[in-house]
């Protein structure tokens, strides 16, 4: 069973090339559905080659897929091959189920848009770069879909590309990702060189003689790759830009998978960061900070789409912090839970953007509650499950990535239970802005808007997914539950690949429990002060600084201090050092040359005389070089 | 004719010149001739070319099909030709890239003359890939100038004249020395081995003194460095380049630019291993010096062929780091890279041109919202651009991957700092890209200025694309056939510069394994 | 008592066939007069051109006769030893004949055009030949001298011959003049040497140096360099260039190339001779002064000609740069440098003769339109005549698959076998800056419009702006369009159909031409 693994990233990739040579033919919504489909049916099969990888032992569930040699010269022969292993298989199976989720919504979603077929090649492209992103056996292949699915990143938020703002957030979101690949590249090159090897398994088999700074060296630059991706302190500004894109894509891309690879990424070089604990801790500690930045930045957003943004920026800094304190399980487990909830809020807004007629400004909602109950509930449910209210996933996720944080250190715990409160908070803001209060907005009766004036809750191919999203966040934390050691299910499946490399603690029962109460208490005080504050309040000019509006001003300062300079620095380069001072030297030889020609010019007066004597003279010269050679 | 079996080099070199004879000696009032003479010349050509690539046997180093006849025996000189891995790719690109640039880029004015140099080109540019006589090669490298002149001059635009001549004159000029170092180096075997020879395997024995050596290295690399071009003697192309007719352009920095790149592995390293070593850490500096200036200037280009001149500038970089970081992934990533460049920016200039034969412009600032009008011709240019920029599936990838990891290997800074070109590249094409395809449907031109790409125009295309497809995804049979040559030259090259020269500590050949037991040996027990 | 004076006068005995080249020039040039004296209404000057070609074949036949000899029964020396014929001489003798019937051609047409009559130009041209064969035979300072005069006397003349234009005459005046002057120089030499070896025979001048070692060796030096300035101003080398331009300039078109071409040979060989035959012991005497001379004439004639905006001007300097090169072969001194300047020497002429025709096409009537700005647009007027001009001036830039590559690769390999690098170095440099004013005549030639310009030289500096990068635009400033047809009789169609298939095939296919001149120095 487990050599089918090869379907799971081929049928997204035959669904890419059907709607590339056939797509204009199916049209829409027939495209939706194959997209669908194939993306459906890779989740199937993934599935399946979940349940036959767990009938193995334990000891035996990392099985390589060899599938053919990419290229080979010398020592550096690298080969496309899949590594199934729980983690890969995990990370699957969750990006093909909310992909699949997310491309039956998208179907209801763009149904009126004129290059609906276009958005599913895309997305199709976009599961598949994923899909070899997490299955691949080593760095280069994972390279490929790491760039792969920055591609499909910068079509889809340049989707609607009439739009200058859209077109300049893709290209900024790529050029962003370029710069972490730099990184990573560079990582590749030391470990090719310090191992002879990007094979994972062959790699891990080598860190033994790798020496301390090589280590850390290679972790931080894969961190580097994982900070451009995962939209991480200090390269985070292109993320807020994204939600120029499609909400199912924000959604999918920039909520649930893409920017989780960065996670992954980490977790997948546990051996590596085991060993280099300094740089591990740095890891960390850039999470709680960009969690932190985040969570705050969220609080003063007035984009239904721009808050969510900066929530996910905040959550994929805790995954960063469990990762950097050695907890990988809790890491997946945080990655998995938002994965649902996240992905639930992105579909809930873009349900009321849709019914708003693409009005995204939470100041001018309000009062939708009763007009979208079910997406209000769900949303009602993201909200919780992300602010970690018990029994929701979020309070599991959150609860393990801070109590390993505290094992770390308690300031990285400190950290991390502040933002949670700010998460439930800002999140309540926007809840309490969008659903509850009075409504900030006219009806408009033309009877070509689809919602026929009033905003209602979307076709039922868009409420479906809602539902399920909704189900999973409220239940996804069964999947591991520390309290008992027969419950912590994504741990041992997780073990072969992680384990070996976990931060061991052992907390007592109660402590434990000691947690669970005070991180239920956190997000408890987060909801508190957004109903306190934000119940029937619009405007809050103290709490929404312009200065968290601008996510700390970092983008403007990027702009001010780097991109400015830089291009002027260019435009010096091109019309400058390379007119006048490189093509000048080659001009100014050629001048010489002409000039020395014009000069000898003037030897010729034209007088029969003055030739002479340049005759006469010549003969002297040579007379009198050679008489000085005379011997005797 | 002392060549072993069927000279097919002979025939793929003389084909296409044969043709151009034939075109000159059409009417003049019957351009459609010209055409079919032109078309059926470089597709015999291709033909030839795919049957060398057919004969090819992999796996192994030397010459193979050799060709030999006497030519100019009192001087030394024999017409012989001969083909190995370091240029089989490239005479195919070549014998790919000129029947496209013959048809995606026609001329309708004096159509008969236009054919014939094109075909001259195609000869002069086969013959420099497949000569194993030094001077054969020098005879090639400098007839590719005049008709290359005679097309920028003739059929151009801007300031064709200028740019065509200061093209001509500067690498007239610095082939002039190059001539002088051939010489020299004949002379110096001649004193030692009393026989006149311009053969590059005999000539690569001549034992130079350090002094000797680098002059020399100097004299030939000079006129590489100026023909590919590589930073800062590049001044000649962005010229060149922008106003030259499109075919022009897809010659020049398509085929003709790899003809310096080629001299520097062919020559460079075969005939002066230890001025290759010594001076390695120079060139790799103008190298990485190039990568990251064409990236600057490129990024504020308002003219789309500058632009592509500029990043072309480069990517010669690239390949040039590669060239003389002197390992089997550098230099076999730098001949797989000479090909993917060519086809890439023989792609990237192609649909300039279609472009500019709807608008008439090559103006950054007055195009916008092409995609709206064109879908399939934004795709395509989209699919051309991300192989440029080097993104991993397409075939910009493994080149330059292969170049840096290699020079990271023995250079480990200059790798470094040359990745960060990975990011200017992606800076520009990204913005030139967004100015011309992207925007608003109101400021895109009229559909009917602005029709989709034609059948024609999308056959054209569609071998390129391909090709830069099935190279990203499976690079394998050409890089198998690619490396023996490679790591034969690199282990001459270690021969004859290790004794004298030990390099940083590190290994500079790839004899497969013996770096990676280097590395490893400091740390025992890996196996 | 006269009894005692009989048998003192001995009277050599005279090997005819050893000068049947030059017999036969002259004897046809004696024909020509005398024809042209009995016969009373004119006749047309084809006539004239027809039997000089016939002559010229003769001789061409003659010549290959003493090549057949020479390398069946090896060289020898005839009539008391003056004559030497060798290879040597027979490459120079089938050069100068074959120059001969493409000049008589090209003459044919200019002289046709002009409505010149009579038989001069022909006769002229016959006698200088048959000088410059001497000269290039002699093995005797005397009878070098005398081939120099033969050779001399009829270019001033020839320079002169269009009594009608100023300029002609001008020509004829400074160039007489400073020949005359260069000649007397040349003669002190003669003397000098004689003084110091007491002999004016090559051979034993060799002998006598290769045997005696002089304790005051001043004389000897002070001679030979007073030769070198004698040749030096027949080959047209800086310092004693100065009279080039002007008369290249002035001189009837077919006189010039004609010139170029047989001066050079003439003066070439006979250096060579002299140097490397009489004076190989003091090569370290005349080899740096060679360098000097050769580095001069190289750098001034490229750098100089790049300013011109007379075509005339022009390949007067470029000549001059050509003279250089030869230069290089010369100062090798060894016999790969011998063949090297032959070989150059060949290509040069006829790369030479087949631009001046075009140039004297181009002059049209009464040979006037030389500035550059009169090309323009040659190409639209007269393609086939465009595109010719164009491979003749690549040629002489020294573009692949011409005899000029192979004339530049011969002289660079010679000197570099020398271990003259630095003089190569110079030579390719000078000739990178050479290109450029090639290339700006074949750059007007194809450019848009066919334009007369009427305005003098002030142009000349705007055609410098180029040289500095500016825009090319300025090479000819555009004007009036020319009306007047270019006229191309068969004769000078077929002149020029020689030169340029000459200068081609054997750029092509080089091998029987370099082994003709690589035997010819080995036999020495």
């Amino acid at each position: 069973m487990i050599h089918a693994a090869f379907l799971i990233p081929t049928l997204p990739l035959a669904g890419f090339c059907l709607l590339a040579l056939f797509g204009r033919r199916l049209g829409n919504p027939l495209a939706g559905y194959v997209a669908t489909g194939a993306i459906a049916g890779s989740f199937v099969v993934t599935v399946l080659v979940f349940a036959a990888l767990f009938t193995h032992a334990p000891a035996s569930r990392i099985v390589v897929e060899p599938w053919f040699t990419w290229f080979s010269v010398d020592r550096l022969s690298v080969s496309v091959g899949l590594q199934i292993d729980p983690l890969s298989m995990t990370m699957a199976a969750f990006v093909t189920g909310v992909s699949a989720l997310i491309h039956l919504y998208s179907i209801g979603y763009m149904a009126h848009d004129r290059q609906f077929t276009k958005f599913f090649l895309y997305l199709n492209l976009f599961v598949f770069s994923m899909l070899m992103l997490v299955l691949s056996d080593n760095f280069l292949v994972l390279f490929f879909g790491w760039e792969g699915v920055g591609v499909c990143s910068y079509f889809l938020i340049a989707f609607w590309f009439e739009r200058p703002t859209a077109a300049s957030a893709g290209k900024k979101a790529m050029i962003y990702n370029r710069i972490g690949d730099a990184g990573f590249l560079v990582a590749l090159f030391l470990i090719y060189e310090r191992t002879g090897s990007l094979q994972f398994t062959q790699v891990f088999a080598r860190l033994g003689h790798l020496s301390g700074s090589n280590l850390a060296a290679i972790a931080l630059l894969l961190f580097v790759g994982a900070v451009g991706k995962s939209a991480q302190l200090p390269l985070f500004p292109w993320l807020a830009d994204a939600m120029e894109g499609p909400t199912p894509v924000s959604a999918l891309i920039h909520a649930a998978t893409m920017v989780t690879a960065g996670v992954y990424l980490m977790c997948r070089i546990n051996p590596v960061l085991h060993l280099s604990p300094d740089a591990a801790h740095t890891i960390a500690w850039i999470g709680v900070a960009t969690a932190f930045i985040g969570a705050t930045a969220g609080c003063a957003q007035t984009d239904i789409k721009k808050v969510l943004a900066y929530s996910t920026i905040s959550q994929l800094g805790y995954m960063f912090l469990a990762a950097g304190c050695g907890a990988y399980t809790a890491a997946i487990f945080l990655m998995l839970a938002p994965a649902f909830y996240k992905a639930l809020l992105f579909l809930g807004a873009g349900s009321v953007i849709h019914a708003m007629d693409d009005e995204q400004d939470i100041k001018k909602m309000g009062a939708l509650a009763a007009l979208m109950p079910l997406t209000a509930f769900s949303f009602l449910i993201g909200w919780f499950s992300i602010a970690g209210v018990p029994p929701l996933s979020g309070f599991w996720a959150k609860g393990a990535v801070l109590e390993n944080a505290w094992a770390v250190s308690p300031a990285l715990w400190a950290a991390g239970a502040l933002t949670a409160v700010i998460t439930a908070y800002y999140m309540g803001r926007e809840y309490l802005l969008v659903f509850t209060g009075e409504a900030r907005w006219t009806a408009r009766h033309d009877p070509a808007s689809h919602s026929g004036g009033q905003p209602t809750d979307p076709r039922r191919v868009m409420t479906f997914p809602l539902v399920v999203l909704s189900v999973c966040s409220v239940f996804g934390g069964l999947i591991d539950i520390p309290w008992h050691p027969h419950l912590d299910f994504l741990a041992r499946w997780l073990a072969p690949v992680v384990g070996a490399n976990e931060l061991v603690h052992h907390e007592t029962s109660g402590a434990v429990v000691g947690f669970a109460v005070v991180e239920g208490a956190l997000a408890v005080t987060g909801v508190a002060l957004a109903l306190v504050l934000w119940r029937g309040v619009v405007n809050r000019p103290a709490l929404e600084p312009r200065f968290l509006l601008l996510a700390w001003c970092i983008d403007t300062a990027y702009d001010r201090f780097i991109a400015r300079p830089s291009e002027a620095m260019a435009a010096f380069t091109a019309s400058v050092l390379e007119v006048r001072v490189i093509d000048g030297a080659v001009n100014a030889v050629a001048g010489l040359a002409r000039a020395t020609g014009s000069r000898a010019r003037r030897l010729q007066t034209g007088y029969v005389r003055s030739y002479a004597l340049g005759l006469v003279a010549g003969t002297v010269v040579l007379i009198a070089y050679l008489l000085v050679r005379v011997k005797g | 004719m002392t060549g072993q079996g069927f000279p097919y080099l002979t025939y793929l070199t003389l084909t296409p010149a044969g043709a151009a004879l034939v075109a000159v000696a059409l009417p003049r009032s019957r351009p459609g001739l010209a055409r079919a003479v032109g078309a059926l010349g470089t597709f015999a050509t291709l033909g030839i070319a795919a049957t060398v690539l057919a004969l090819f046997k992999s796996g192994t180093s030397g010459y193979q099909l050799v060709a030999q006849h006497q030519w100019v025996a009192p001087l030394g000189v024999s017409f012989s030709l001969g083909v190995d891995g370091i240029s089989l790719f490239l005479v195919l690109m070549t014998a790919v890239l000129f029947p496209l640039a013959l048809l995606g880029a026609p001329e309708r004015e004096g159509t008969k003359a236009f054919v014939a140099w094109l075909l001259a080109l195609e000869s002069a540019c086969l013959g420099s890939f497949l000569a194993t006589d030094v001077l054969v090669f020098f005879l090639f490298f400098e007839a590719t100038l005049v008709p290359a002149y005679f097309l920028i001059a003739g059929w151009g635009g801007g300031r064709r004249a200028y740019s065509a001549t200061k093209f001509f004159i500067y690498t007239f000029a610095a082939s002039a020395f190059m001539l002088v170092g051939i010489v020299a180096l004949v002379a110096v075997h001649e004193s030692q081995t009393g026989q006149t020879t311009f053969n590059i395997g005999a000539l690569s024995h001549t034992h130079l003194s350090g002094t000797a050596g680098m002059l020399l290295f100097l004299s030939f690399t000079i006129a590489f460095v100026v023909k590919a071009p590589v930073f800062p003697f590049h001044t000649w192309s962005p010229g060149a380049y922008s106003d030259a007719p499109a075919s022009g352009s897809i010659v020049l920095a398509g085929v003709m630019a790899k003809l310096g790149t080629y001299g520097i592995v062919r020559f460079d390293l075969e005939l002066f291993p230890h001025a290759v070593v010594v001076l390695a850490p120079l060139l790799l500096t103008l190298g990485v010096c190039g990568i990251i200036y064409g990236g600057v200037v490129a990024a504020v280009q308002h003219d789309l062929k500058r632009l592509v001149a500029f990043s072309s500038l480069a990517h010669m970089g690239f390949i040039v780091l590669g060239a003389f970081a002197l390992t089997g992934e550098a230099v076999s990533g730098a001949v797989l890279q000479m090909v993917n460049h060519g086809l890439y920016t023989a792609a990237l200039f192609l649909l300039v041109a279609m472009i500019s034969r709807r608008l008439g412009t090559f103006e950054i600032p007055r195009l916008s919202g092409l995609q709206h009008r064109a879908p399939v011709m934004a795709g395509v240019f989209t699919l051309v651009m991300l192989a440029s920029i080097g993104v991993p599936g397409l075939n910009g990838f493994i080149g330059e991957f292969l170049i840096l990891a290699g020079t990271f290997l023995t250079h480990r800074w200059w790798a470094v700092v040359a990745t960060l070109g990975v990011i200017l590249a992606a800076v520009y094409l990204l913005w030139g890209y967004q100015q011309v395809f992207h925007g608003p449907e109101s400021a895109a031109p009229s559909p009917e200025r602005f029709p989709e790409m034609t059948t024609k125009e999308r056959l054209v295309m569609a071998p390129l694309v391909l090709a830069i497809v099935f190279l990203g995804i499976y690079p394998k049979p050409v890089l198998e056939r690619i490396s023996p040559s490679v790591d034969a030259l690199l282990t001459h090259v270690e021969q004859v510069a290790h004794p004298v020269v030990p390099i940083s500590g590190r290994p500079i050949s790839t004899a497969p394994g013996k770096r990676i037991e280097a590395v490893l040996t400091s740390h025992p027990g890996v196996r | 008592m006269p009894g005692l004076l009989v048998g003192t006068i001995a009277v050599p005995h005279i090997d005819y066939t050893a000068i049947l080249p030059e017999l036969i020039l002259l004897g046809g040039m004696l024909i020509l007069l005398v024809v042209s004296a009995l016969v009373a209404r004119p006749i047309p000057t084809e006539w004239y051109a027809a039997a000089t070609v016939g002559f010229a074949g003769a001789s061409l036949a003659a010549s290959l006769i003493v090549w057949h000899d020479v390398s069946e029964r090896g060289p020898f020396l005839a009539i008391a030893k003056s004559i030497d014929v060798d290879g040597f001489a027979a490459f120079a003798l089938v050069t100068l004949s074959a120059v001969l019937v493409v000049a008589a051609m090209l003459g044919a047409g200019f002289l046709r055009r002009e409505g010149t009559q009579g038989p001069e130009y022909y006769v002229l041209a016959m006698i200088a030949v048959s000088g410059a064969m001497f000269m290039a035979a002699a093995n005797d300072l005397i009878l070098v001298f005398l081939g120099l005069e033969i050779l001399s006397i009829p270019l001033y003349v020839m320079a002169g011959s269009e009594v009608r234009r100023e300029g002609s005459r001008e020509a004829a005046m400074k160039y007489f003049v400073l020949g005359a002057f260069s000649s007397a120089i040349f003669v002190y030499g003669i003397a000098l040497t004689y003084g110091a070896t007491g002999s004016t025979n090559l051979g034993s001048i060799a002998a006598f140096l290769a045997r005696n070692v002089l304790t005051n060796n001043g004389v000897l030096l002070a001679g030979l360099g007073l030769l070198v300035v004698g040749f030096g101003f027949k080959i047209a080398a800086v310092p004693f260039h100065m009279w080039t331009p002007d008369v290249y300039e002035g001189a009837p078109t077919p006189a010039v190339g004609f010139m170029a071409a047989v001066a050079k040979i003439g003066g070439f060989t006979a250096l060579l001779r002299v140097l490397i035959s009489s004076f190989p012991t003091q090569s370290g005497s005349w080899q740096p002064v060679i360098w000097v001379i050769a580095v001069a004439s190289l750098s001034l004639g490229a750098l100089a000609a790049l300013v011109q905006g007379n075509i005339k001007r022009m390949l007067a300097y470029s000549s001059i740069n050509h003279a250089g090169f030869v230069l290089l072969g010369v100062q090798a001194g060894t016999a790969k440098g011998v063949s090297a300047s032959l070989y150059y020497l060949f290509a040069y002429s006829f790369l030479a003769l087949g631009s001046f025709a075009v140039v004297q096409v181009v002059g049209g009537k009464d040979d006037v339109h030389h500035g550059v700005e009169h090309y323009r647009g040659l190409y639209r007027r007269n393609p086939v005549l465009a595109v010719v001009f164009a491979v003749l001036l690549l040629g002489q830039a020294g573009v692949p698959f011409t005899t000029g590559f192979f004339a530049k690769l011969y002289v660079l390999q010679a000197a570099a076998s020398a271990h003259s690098y630095a003089l190569a170095a110079i030579a390719m440099a000078s000739a990178a800056i050479a290109a450029f004013f090639y290339l700006r005549v074949v750059l007007v030639m194809f450019a848009e419009r066919a334009t007369d310009d009427v305005r003098v030289p002030e142009a000349i500096d705007e055609v410098a702006v180029t040289a500095s990068g500016g825009s090319l635009a300025l090479l000819a400033p555009e004007t009036v369009e020319v009306t007047e047809r270019l006229v191309v009789g068969p004769w000078v169609t077929t002149g020029i159909g020689l030169a340029f298939l000459t200068s081609v095939v054997f750029g092509v296919w080089p091998q029987p031409l370099v082994a003709f001149a690589h035997a010819a120095s080995l036999i020495f």
